[in-house]
């Protein structure tokens, strides 16, 4: 299923389809990267995506 | 197996940059913080608020073969509780393990109580599959 036919969100159980890497700040290095959804599915990981409203505010 | 965790907001990587290394609160965070700036993700995960261009807090486990399996979204006032989610996570481990087994709702951790098998002869039952 392609992202633009999904309106409303994914449902639960539905595969999520691929999307194009997110840019990333990666603390650990204090450096940019990118997160992908394949690389992680190639890799065998799970994944938790926590989503939230602004940077400076609470989570 | 293992997970990753990646926060998701519609800042940009230098604005993530900025709060990560000036809040005190995040010294010691080890994820990537990604950007969808667009809109793109937070929308095809159904967060997105077209009003104020943010993302409300929602939460989304994806097992390895890419399928959504868990969800929660939180309205804009109300945090999240790190110790459920990581229950909600190792119970997902758990049954993919033990495929004929569920998590009832006081489930904590490897151990702890399940039911095996819930069919018809659980039915009414319950409470004494829970305390037998």
């Amino acid at each position: 299923m392609a992202v633009a036919e999904i309106v409303g969100g994914l449902k639960l159980g539905q595969t999520v389809p691929d999307f194009e890497p997110l840019e990333t700040y990666e603390p650990t290095k204090g450096d940019f990267g990118k997160f992908s959804l394949k690389d992680q599915l190639a890799n065998k990981r799970w994944t938790i995506l926590f989503f939230y409203p602004a940077d400076f505010t609470f989570v | 197996m293992g997970a990753d965790i990646v926060t998701v907001s519609t800042d940009t990587k230098f604005v993530h940059l900025a709060w990560q290394q000036n809040e005190k609160e995040l010294a010691q965070v080890k994820y990537p913080m990604a950007a969808d700036p667009t809109g793109k993700v937070s929308r095809l995960f159904g967060v997105y608020d077209e009003a104020t261009g943010l993302a409300l807090r929602g939460t989304f486990i994806i097992n390895p073969k890419g399928e959504l399996i868990n969800a929660e979204v939180n309205f804009y006032n109300l945090g999240r509780n790190i110790d459920e989610l990581m229950r909600k996570f190792k119970a997902n481990l758990y049954m993919t393990r033990k495929q004929n087994e569920v998590c009832p709702s006081k489930w904590r951790d490897e151990g702890d109580k399940t039911l095996v098998d819930p069919g018809a002869k659980m039915v009414g039952k319950v409470h004494e599959a829970l305390t037998g």
